[in-house]
């Protein structure tokens, strides 16, 4: 086989090999967009199940009422901003401010990084800590009870 | 059956096949490019004789494969960690680095002894900075456990970022030679390093913490003026003097790309977090009245933009000065780049000369790192180019995915915006190398040639992993 040839069939098995790499990558998005979004329309059809709720005992100096009842799903985060499960629209709650998860029965509060902090119980939830129902969980100035 | 099915279905996910599957064609053909280099270089220096000449007496040895074999091994040490450490972190973003990278350093190889000045050790430099990347690449991933200490010191970073590329750009303004490709580098000493590439990541997440802050703020809008909303500036003006200093740094020393770059980075993100289509139209007001203003003010705006009406058709009329000092327009600098660079693409036609094969890394300026497009579509063809804007764009779909999965407004921004970064990059220098806007020069990434530049890409590709592991263990409610 002269070089020449030879070149030109590298050349081309080398854009060949581009596009079937291509393809192959195009082929595996389908492939996970599909799945995705059967996985996406199970979950339409069933929102998430209400595991627990938190009812406010000292509103502190916000607006809120005592004994407004909020409800938890199993991954719950409160915050000011608009994409927490539960939105608190005061100054001095952080965007991000508490996370709260159900996991084998047993429920955790973690703070996500708030400038006023999270308690459990006046202990600070730095790390993830266990909550019993009827602990005391106060996210910035509001002091909540949980329960079931 | 179909607690089987989903059994095998997370140990395929945990051993990361669809990764491993989607290595195998990068690898053949990177080795393949590999294998046709000495060839292609052997067919150029006896065009002559070489061609009706036997193939077998010329095959290259395994010797000659060793700087790709040795990339190759890197990038399978890196799977095997990602696979034991990282399983659930995505899958389809380390094969279209590696391929890119690999690519990158193949390039080098090519270009190294063909430019000028010329640098024969320009491809195992690239393979060095490469393997350094992907050990940046493991560290960044086992260091970021979470993302929080990333958003609490952000003004830290953010001050940190502006005195290291204030130091630099200090630098050189006391070396005065604003022309200078090199005037915006620091010298460790043999190691070069462009701050500027690292300042881009510290300012996304620096906007990226301050505006999952004041989301709620910046999207509800400040005062209106009729139908129009302005954006509250007490809260925006952290992010605005952060923007002034970078773009002021910037154009003091002449680097237009990277102003260009962050200010879209910052429109961007901005969109991102206020979900306000008016911020980005006002944004782009600001920018047309700012350029407009540098136009008419710098005479080296107005040198750049005038290498975008370069009419290519009527090239002998190309002149510039008057009397004794006319000579032809493209034998200068910007000129000459953009017009060869055009040259070498549209000679490249559809299928290209074929790698190590084209001239237009010997006669296109700057062609290892600027002009690296140029060098693609001579020797890879249109096909070739199409084919890579495919992965660039692949790559910025499964980075915006990996931000829309994200948990919690930071991880979202910050993924949205490192990936912009890359979308915005890849768009201003091909439309600059395409003479379709003025000339900057950033590199293109993970293909250009420049330590910097490569690490800095695998921070962001490592970040990216990263959120993607996270949201996937807290989908789990394993984390």
């Amino acid at each position: 086989m002269t070089l020449d040839v030879f070149l030109l069939i590298l050349r081309l098995l080398g854009i060949v090999l581009l596009y079937l790499f291509l393809m192959q990558v195009i082929i595996s998005i389908t492939r996970d967009l599909r799945k995705t979004s059967v996985a996406n329309e199970g979950a339409l059809s069933q929102l998430p199940p209400v595991v627990g709720h938190l009812i406010v005992v000292d509103s502190g100096p916000s607006k809120i009422a005592p004994g407004t009842s909020f409800s938890l799903n199993p991954q719950t985060t409160i915050g000011r901003g608009p994409t927490n499960t539960i939105q608190i629209s005061e100054t001095f709650v952080s965007a991000e401010h508490t996370r709260l998860w159900f996991r084998n029965g047993v429920w955790y509060v973690q703070d996500a990084g708030s400038t006023n902090g999270t308690f459990l119980n006046n202990q600070p939830a730095r790390d993830a800590l266990q909550a019993r129902v009827g602990d005391i969980i106060q996210v910035g100035f509001i002091r909540f009870k949980l329960a079931q | 059956m179909a607690k089987q099915l989903a059994t095998s279905e997370i140990g395929k996910r945990r051993f990361r096949w669809k990764e491993r599957w989607l290595l195998l064609i990068p690898g053949i053909f990177l080795l393949l490019e590999m294998f046709q280099l000495p060839l292609a270089q052997y067919y150029k220096n006896n065009i002559d004789t070489s061609r009706q000449q036997s193939v077998l007496s010329l095959l290259p040895t395994v010797h000659d494969l060793i700087p790709i074999i040795g990339f190759l091994a890197a990038v399978v040490v890196v799977h095997i960690v990602l696979t034991i450490f990282f399983p659930k972190s995505d899958q389809m973003l380390f094969p279209i680095v590696a391929l890119m990278s690999g690519l990158g350093v193949l390039l080098a190889l090519r270009n190294g002894p063909d430019t000028f000045p010329s640098d024969p050790n320009l491809g195992m430099k690239q393979l060095l900075w490469v393997s350094i990347g992907l050990g940046v690449f493991l560290i960044t991933l086992f260091a970021l456990r979470s993302m929080g200490w990333l958003r609490r010191y952000k003004y830290t970073w953010a001050v940190l970022g502006l005195i290291l590329v204030g130091i630099t750009l200090g630098n050189a303004l006391r070396v005065k030679n604003l022309d200078s490709p090199t005037h915006d580098q620091l010298n460790f000493g043999p190691f070069a390093l462009q701050p500027s590439e690292f300042l881009k990541i510290i300012i996304v997440v620096f906007f990226a913490a301050y505006l999952s802050e004041n989301q709620d703020v910046i999207a509800d809008g400040g005062f209106r003026l009729g139908p129009i909303s302005l954006p509250p500036m007490r809260q925006l003006g952290p992010l605005l003097l952060m923007l002034g200093i970078a773009l002021v740094l910037f154009l003091g020393v002449r680097e237009l790309g990277l102003a260009l770059l962050i200010y879209g980075i910052f429109l961007s993100m901005l969109y991102l977090g206020s979900n306000k289509v008016t911020y980005v139209i006002g944004g782009l007001v600001v920018f047309f009245l700012l350029g407009f203003i540098g136009y008419s003010l710098f005479s080296y705006v107005r040198a750049r933009f005038a290498a975008v009406g370069l009419d290519m058709v009527n090239w002998q009329n190309w002149t510039t000065g008057s009397g004794t000092n006319t000579t032809v327009y493209f034998a200068q600098n910007t000129g000459l780049q953009i017009a060869q660079g055009l040259v070498a693409i549209s000679s490249g036609g559809i299928l290209g000369t074929g790698f190590g094969l084209g001239h237009a890394s010997a006669l296109v300026p700057v062609a290892q790192s600027d002009m690296v497009v140029s060098v693609l579509g001579e020797e890879f063809g249109l096909a070739g180019l199409f084919a890579l804007i495919g992965f660039y764009l692949i790559l910025l779909y499964r980075g915006f995915r990996i931000a829309i999965e994200a948990r919690g407004t930071f991880n979202q921004l910050l993924a949205g915006g490192l990936t912009s970064i890359f979308g915005i990059q890849t768009l201003i220098i091909c439309a600059g190398n395409l003479k379709l806007i003025p000339l900057t020069g950033i590199p293109l990434p993970f293909l250009s040639y420049g330590g910097s530049s490569v690490i800095a890409n695998f921070i962001i590709i490592g970040i990216l992993l990263r959120i993607s592991h996270n949201t996937a263990m807290e989908k789990e409610g394993l984390a």
